[in-house]
């Protein structure tokens, strides 16, 4: 699982703002549980997904790496802070119980989040990534910032330790040696509403508070002492997190409600232990568990792998290139109509850099993501290919048809066919439903302008889980390509 | 005992919550080395009489003077506290024992041996490394008492610290008590309403009812 860490893997932000956000969340999380405030460890999440979805509205929204992004997370920061404010102001003025308030925000949090983001056009498919959990989309500048406030937290958390808990666990006996338990509680809840709001604006309320129960509780159910506590959540949260994400990548599911089963999964197996060991003493249960995880584990490595060195495939149809030299893939034309922009932040940068940069400069498309694909996709046939660059310098833009690219490929004195593609269609049907594309190529031979292969995909692809321009890219892709290269 | 100079002083002072007096017109001295139990029926104003006398609960007429400088060691009634902590009695002793330690620094050998101490004196180093949610009621009380004296107290103040124990437990732990107030020259003030196990360990009782001291005397 190493490799998801790495700085190559597309997702490699994706993984450690993850991780960040779970090692945060759960720490913090062993006194949302002690504290008995699991409500408002759902609130407060919540909270902050209307904020996000408040100033996705009010700034017209841009979820990637500027200022929509900050205006976002200042929407979260304002909503959970506030929410935090209005809570303590009804605890301390109210006589009623403080379920009964915090219920209330959950519920009417819930609503603005949606009502939000049924009048926001241009928000509601980022809104609805970040309500399932998706951890795709984080630039460099939010995990900077997110490092920043997490190092914080923790060092925060670390030095105050004792105040907190004796703040927690009897605030009264606290006052009496001189401690005000109001300054640690205030720090607590600082700390808490910071975490949660960053943790939103990355992956989501779900996955916030996920983390903020889970793997809390299943450290309390095992840990001795305070101390092991903490050290116990914090390693369910980042095996949770860095594991539930490898899962995701290889059986295509969403990240962050992955990572948060997979917490689940070892609170269930915490609570089995800690029955087991009450019943049957440490040493069997423990042997138990092991079983138990050896089977788990040996079920998790039987699962398909689409990892991230991808095994060879047949030629289909092409023909065979041997001796040709290496295949250049010129630009792809756009001829549906639509510009197919991506927005920045997308995680095929790191694909394409991979690939020889094909989305260097601004005004990304879904054609220039193709072009990109062609040639990894063709590697992965075994065909020789240029980088997206070499091929760029050659062509700066698409070729209008093949007599085109072969005048150009002879100016260039280009040994090798080139790959043209023509995108004609682009249309995802329906919330979650089919990708309706069409997309010719052509390979020609720049030596006499002969057509060496056609190809064709046309044929609907299912991108059900596919929210935004750059999943149903990664979902679909291959297949395209696939329908392309081999179909006979 | 020293009622010259005594630990605390309420002079004719009202103790109340939310603008409402519970307790009026308390006007006593806590002195050093005096062993005295609070009684009264429930809702008298006992445990709001105590948490004013420490400063707990906002006085709302007359005046409370402590002794500058005061340490107080509070056992407060233990089904307060939240058995869910996974603490061991050594932990919860640990608490009282940092009192002086700044926030930043970790407790070292002087704080674990304070605490050791204050566990030994109360006869529960058995079960020091025993998490404090399976701990029997006696010896929760017993971790407390050290908690407090953890924090080199001159004033001691329980809370019903023998509700809920068989008399045994109780008669061990009021001799834990008297002990102390003894042999550390402690002042020691025990709300309870248990009043015969008292009698002959304390020496001054005082009556609450109704919110108003009704009679104090020797025990």
């Amino acid at each position: 699982m190493s490799f998801l860490l790495g700085r190559d893997f597309l997702f490699a932000n994706a993984v450690t703002g993850g991780l960040l956000v779970a090692l945060v969340c759960s720490l913090l999380g062993i006194y949302v549980i002690l504290r008995r405030m699991v409500l408002l460890g759902v609130a407060l999440p919540q909270a902050g997904a209307a904020g996000v979805a408040a100033a996705f509205w009010l700034t017209g929204h841009v979820h990637g790496p500027g200022q929509g992004h900050f205006g976002a997370l200042a929407g979260s920061l304002l909503a959970t802070f506030g929410a935090l404010a209005l809570l303590l102001v009804a605890q301390r003025r109210g006589r009623s119980p403080a379920e009964w308030s915090i219920g209330s925000l959950l519920a009417l949090a819930s609503a603005a989040t949606v009502l939000f983001v049924a009048i926001d056009p241009t928000g509601d498919l980022e809104l609805t990534n970040l309500m399932r959990g998706e951890l795709l989309a984080i630039g460099d500048t939010d995990l900077y910032l997110l490092a920043a406030a997490t190092a914080a937290a923790l060092v925060l958390f670390g030095l105050f330790r004792r105040e907190i808990l004796l703040a927690s666990f009897d605030p009264e006996f606290a006052r009496t040696i001189g401690r005000e338990p109001a300054r640690a509680d205030a720090l607590l809840f600082l700390l808490l509403g910071t975490a949660i709001s960053l943790g939103v604006m990355t992956a989501g309320p779900l996955v916030v508070f996920g983390f903020l129960v889970l793997p809390p509780l299943a450290a309390l159910r095992l840990a001795p002492r305070l101390g092991a506590a903490f050290a116990l959540a914090a390693a369910v949260a980042a095996g949770a997190s860095v594991g539930g994400f490898a899962v995701a990548y290889h059986a295509d599911l969403p990240a962050g409600p992955t990572s948060v089963a997979l917490a689940g999964g070892a609170w269930l197996l915490a609570a089995a232990f800690g029955r087991l060991r009450a019943r049957r003493g440490g040493l069997r249960a423990l042997l138990l568990l092991a079983l138990l995880a050896g089977g788990a584990g040996l079920l998790g490595c039987a699962a398909p792998r689409r990892g991230a060195e991808p095994a060879p495939l047949p030629d289909g149809s092409l023909p065979d290139l041997t001796g040709r030299g290496p295949v250049a893939v010129a630009p792809f034309r756009n001829e549906t109509g639509d510009p197919l922009r991506l927005p920045e932040s997308n995680p095929l940068d790191e694909l394409g850099r991979a690939a020889g940069d094909p989305f260097a400069g601004p005004g990304r498309s879904v054609p220039d993501a193709l072009q990109a694909l062609a040639v990894q996709e063709l590697t992965r046939r075994s065909v020789s290919v240029r980088s997206v660059d070499e091929a760029r310098a050659i062509f700066p833009r698409p070729p209008a048809d093949a007599a085109g690219a072969t005048r150009r490929a002879q100016e260039a004195g280009l040994q090798g066919p080139v790959l043209l593609g023509t995108l004609r269609r682009f249309v995802v049907t329906g919330q979650g439903g089919l990708l309706l594309a069409r997309l010719e190529l052509l390979l020609v031979d720049p030596a006499d302008g002969s057509v060496l292969w056609r190809g064709e995909a046309s044929r609907p692809v299912p991108v059900r889980s596919a929210l935004t321009l750059q999943e149903v890219l990664i979902d679909a892709g291959p297949a395209l390509f696939s329908q392309a290269f081999d179909r006979p | 005992m020293n009622a010259a100079n005594p630990l605390v002083r309420a002079i004719e002072a009202d103790f109340g919550y939310q603008g409402r007096a519970v307790v009026r017109g308390a006007s006593l001295e806590v002195v050093p080395g005096e062993f005295v139990a609070l009684a009264g029926s429930n809702g008298s104003g006992k445990t709001t009489l105590v948490r004013g006398l420490l400063g707990l609960v906002p006085v709302m007429a007359g005046r409370v003077e402590r002794r500058p400088g005061l340490r107080v060691g509070y056992v407060p009634q233990r089904e307060t506290l939240d058995p869910l902590y996974p603490l061991t009695g050594f932990d919860v002793t640990l608490l009282g024992a940092c009192r002086d330690l700044p926030f930043w620094r970790v407790a070292g050998a002087a704080e674990r041996g304070r605490a050791r101490a204050a566990l030994a004196a109360t006869q529960g180093e058995s079960f020091a490394r025993s998490r404090y949610a399976t701990l029997s009621g006696g010896q929760r009380q017993r971790v407390l008492i050290a908690r407090a004296l953890a924090t080199e107290p001159a004033l001691l103040v329980l809370d019903e610290p023998t509700a809920g124990v068989d008399p045994q437990t109780e008669a061990a732990i009021l001799e834990v008590l008297v002990r102390l107030a003894r042999e550390r020259g402690l002042a020691v003030w025990m709300v309870t309403h248990h009043l015969h196990a008292t009698t002959g360990r304390v020496d001054r009782l005082v009556h609450v009812r109704d919110g108003r001291l009704a009679r104090e005397g020797a025990a």
